[in-house]
């Protein structure tokens, strides 16, 4: 059944990777090795009936050779990983999707773009245009919803390693408000990215500029916030998930995850905890990366608005009380089909996207020993 | 050419009686109104989230931030026009003008967001409006404070109604030109009354408070920026 | 099964076909309807629309549109040219520039262009207008005050004086 469940994935994937198929020998085994990778991952999920661990190896998997591919690609076209004002100008900047809910306002009010990009598709760095970054987000967003963190964002593997290395968190009491630091710093970005017309978050606060790239610093600001990113990456991306075990950056201060949050009002898949089977043992509430299991939200039967669907809760209940669910049917009514349907969706997302990612990065390493 | 107040050569100017002045005032100001809109909201927006709920006390705060913005454009236009700088205000005097605003703005919200967190600690049910000050009584809204600060500032708007004000030759001419100016810009303000629906819980009020600290520290860095000018940024 | 579970489940395998139509029709229809709207990048990164070309000897001068920057924006108000293509460029550019085409020279714009391509570039600007600021060994400082090498073009961007 399980080899059966997992056919239409493997037909997806020699789909997806027989177009990106490379002409060099190294791409082709990075291709080969991704694709059994994914359908592999997906068999577990189905022959085991649990999500969390093996989306998490394709997750780290995807955050680990994102930076290998990319600091690569832009070492190889500029030689370094500095952004020098020339290509800003040249609208050669990469685009990536955590200043999206940045430049909406701005757009909307001005149709003014406060990104050093290129729009149309075709142009930009490498052909990746704003318009077709952006066109991408928006299809997937429809399908996976705030799933986008738990299976297409390139950065949050990162984290999501370092939270699972330790075996105990040596960090256990987390002030509850910390939750909202998403919101706080998406509220703070939109209404100054508007006001300065420029780009705030990417400007000051993005983490990943240290695992990706960065404005060239020219002055003693630009060294000043390059020593911010560097410091922000160290402290939420590495040290404090390594402590804590939860995905810091994720749950406390990532404004694009706050702006996905709102499409788990839309998205049809959500996550429920049936209450005629819940002890309440609250080892869902531990299990959860991002903090949004309360007591109350259990008591109610549901996860808060910042649930990323990651499956860790669902795996972890004893009594089966956590559950996949589809909105409009009975809690725990048929749970596999729900996750089954949210599976094929946004696991086929993953081997489009993250999988081209995975295989960049391999790639990448793999030239090193095969010319 | 410097222009002298009130004295303007080989420019031909319209007649100037009372209704022009204000048709003039009130187009410039709705025109302007959503750049106000722009640069106030980083102020208004999280300090106003973390009032309470209701329609009626953010119609205070918004009557204070506006009343108190309102008195800081006029003194300004006022002080302005005795240094005969409304038409052209010194870039000496420009920058560090501005920057001690943003630094004061920066210390004001950071103090606004310590009050509510203190005023919730003992009672949110509280309905009056945040104030600034030792003791409850005689304490300054938060809101005027702001409105007052957010008035200094000599944005674009500002220095385009100040050219124009510059030129009707009285000092009581170029403040009803600046009165209507600023009506003309407040009405663009009146889309914030509707955070007064806004449902207000401890994640609302935290968020507020969070955006806040977040924001005076980007007006601490920008008022410094505008100090020290030339050191950090080459401005 | 009730009505609701009918439209859910309706509803999730939608999402399923969706997910199939992305790679092949929605990525596509989307970015064509984004890149649709009308939207252009902030001219302070993109320095402006070019208004005017110069003729000089076997180059010439692209002259943009001035840029002023919004409201709370740090940076001042610039004006770029560009001189292309720079394999026409002699080793020393010095070129007076009437940029806003009253006939009146306005800027005296000085450089050299060395044969690498790497090479840090540095501007001198003479003010003949006060209408623009002068520059004096200038790089690559700030977004309204710099000299770059562009795709075969030497962009120069000059600060416009604040009154």
């Amino acid at each position: 059944m399980s080899v059966l469940l997992t056919l239409p994935i493997a037909v997806w994937s020699f789909l997806m990777f027989a177009h990106f198929w490379e002409p060099n020998r190294a791409g082709q085994i990075a291709i080969v090795m991704t694709a059994v990778f994914m359908i592999a991952m997906f068999y577990m999920m189905m022959r085991t009936r649990t999500t969390y661990r093996w989306r998490r190896w394709f997750f780290v998997a995807m955050g680990l050779l994102f930076p290998v591919g990319f600091i690569h690609t832009v070492i190889a076209m500029r030689g370094t990983m500095g952004i020098p004002i020339e290509e800003m100008i040249a609208g050669r900047t990469p685009f990536c999707f955590l200043p999206i809910p940045l430049l909406i306002l701005p757009a909307a009010l001005t149709k003014t773009v406060v990104f050093p990009g290129s729009i149309l598709p075709g142009t930009g760095m490498a052909g990746a245009g704003m318009a077709a970054m952006a066109g991408m987000w928006l299809a997937m967003t429809i399908v996976v919803g705030k799933g986008w963190c738990s299976y297409l964002c390139f950065f949050g593997g990162i984290e999501e390693g370092m939270a699972s290395v330790a075996k105990r968190a040596k960090l256990k009491k987390i002030d509850t408000r910390w939750r909202y630091g998403p919101w706080a710093v998406l509220l703070a970005m939109v209404l100054l990215s508007l006001a300065l017309f420029d780009s705030v978050y990417c400007m000051w606060l993005c983490p990943f500029k240290a695992v990706s790239e960065y404005v060239a610093a020219r002055n003693t600001l630009g060294m000043v916030q390059n020593g911010i990113f560097i410091m922000l990456f160290a402290s939420l991306v590495i040290v404090l998930p390594f402590l804590t075990k939860k995905r810091t950056q994720c749950a406390f201060f990532c404004p694009f995850g706050a702006f996905q949050s709102i499409f788990n009002k839309t998205s049809v898949f959500d996550v429920k905890i049936d209450k005629t089977r819940c002890s309440p043992c609250v080892l869902c509430k531990t299990a959860c990366p991002t903090m949004s299991l309360t007591d109350e939200s259990i008591a109610q039967g549901e996860t808060l608005m910042s649930c990323m669907k990651c499956g860790a809760c669902v795996d972890v209940c004893p009594k089966d009380a956590a559950v996949w669910h589809i909105k409009g049917t009975d809690v725990a009514s048929n749970p596999e089909r729900a996750r089954l349907l949210l599976l094929y969706g946004a696991w086929g997302m993953a081997i489009m996207f993250g999988g081209t990612i995975i295989a960049g990065g391999l790639a990448t390493i793999l030239h090193v020993f095969i010319k | 050419m410097r222009h002298r107040q009130g004295e303007l050569k080989n420019v031909r100017l319209p007649p100037v009686t009372g209704y022009s002045i204000f048709g003039e005032a009130l187009a410039l100001g709705l025109a302007s109104g959503p750049a106000c809109m722009a640069s106030c909201g980083p102020v208004v927006v999280p300090s106003l989230l973390a009032e309470q709920e209701g329609m009626r006390l953010n119609t205070r705060y918004l009557s204070s931030f506006l009343g108190a913005r309102f008195v800081g454009y006029l003194l300004f236009a006022a002080v302005a026009w005795g240094l005969g700088a409304l038409v052209s205000f010194p870039p000496a005097l420009r920058l560090p003008v501005a920057g001690v605003v943003h630094l004061l703005l920066g210390c004001v919200l950071l103090w606004y967001a310590y009050t509510v967190g203190r005023a919730c600690a003992l009672s949110c049910a509280a309905p009056e409006l945040v104030t600034i000050g030792v003791a409850k009584k005689r304490g300054v809204p938060g809101a005027a404070v702001l409105g007052f600060l957010t008035g200094f500032s000599i944005c674009p708007p500002f220095v385009a109604a100040g050219l124009r004000a510059a030129q009707l030759g009285s000092i009581a001419a170029a403040l009803y030109f600046f009165a209507v100016f600023f009506v003309g810009t407040s009405v663009w303000f009146l889309p914030f009354l509707s955070l007064g629906c806004v449902r207000r819980n401890e994640g609302v009020t935290t968020v507020a408070r969070m955006a806040m600290v977040l924001i005076a520290v980007y007006y601490l860095y920008l008022g410094l920026a505008m100090l020290i000018g030339r050191k950090v940024y080459g401005y | 099964m009730t009505v609701r579970a009918k439209f859910g489940y309706t509803a999730a395998g939608m999402t399923v076909c969706v997910a199939l139509l992305v790679p092949f029709v929605l990525m596509g229809a989307f970015t064509k309807g984004i890149a649709g709207l009308g939207l252009h990048v902030d001219e302070m990164y993109s320095g402006g629309p070019k208004v005017r070309t110069i003729q000089a000897a076997g180059y010439t001068i692209d002259i943009h549109r001035p840029v002023y920057p919004h409201l709370l924006q740090l940076e001042k108000p610039f004006v770029q040219l560009d001189w292309k293509p720079v394999s026409a460029l002699p080793s020393h550019v010095s070129d007076v520039v009437d940029v806003d085409g009253d006939g009146q020279p306005d800027i005296r714009v000085s450089f050299d262009v060395p044969k690498d391509a790497k090479a840090a570039l540095r501007v001198n600007v003479e003010a003949l207008n006060p209408r623009y600021e002068a520059m004096q060994n200038v790089g690559k400082e700030k977004f309204s005050r710099l000299i770059v090498r562009g795709d075969d073009a030497i962009l120069v961007r000059i600060p416009l004086a604040r009154r």
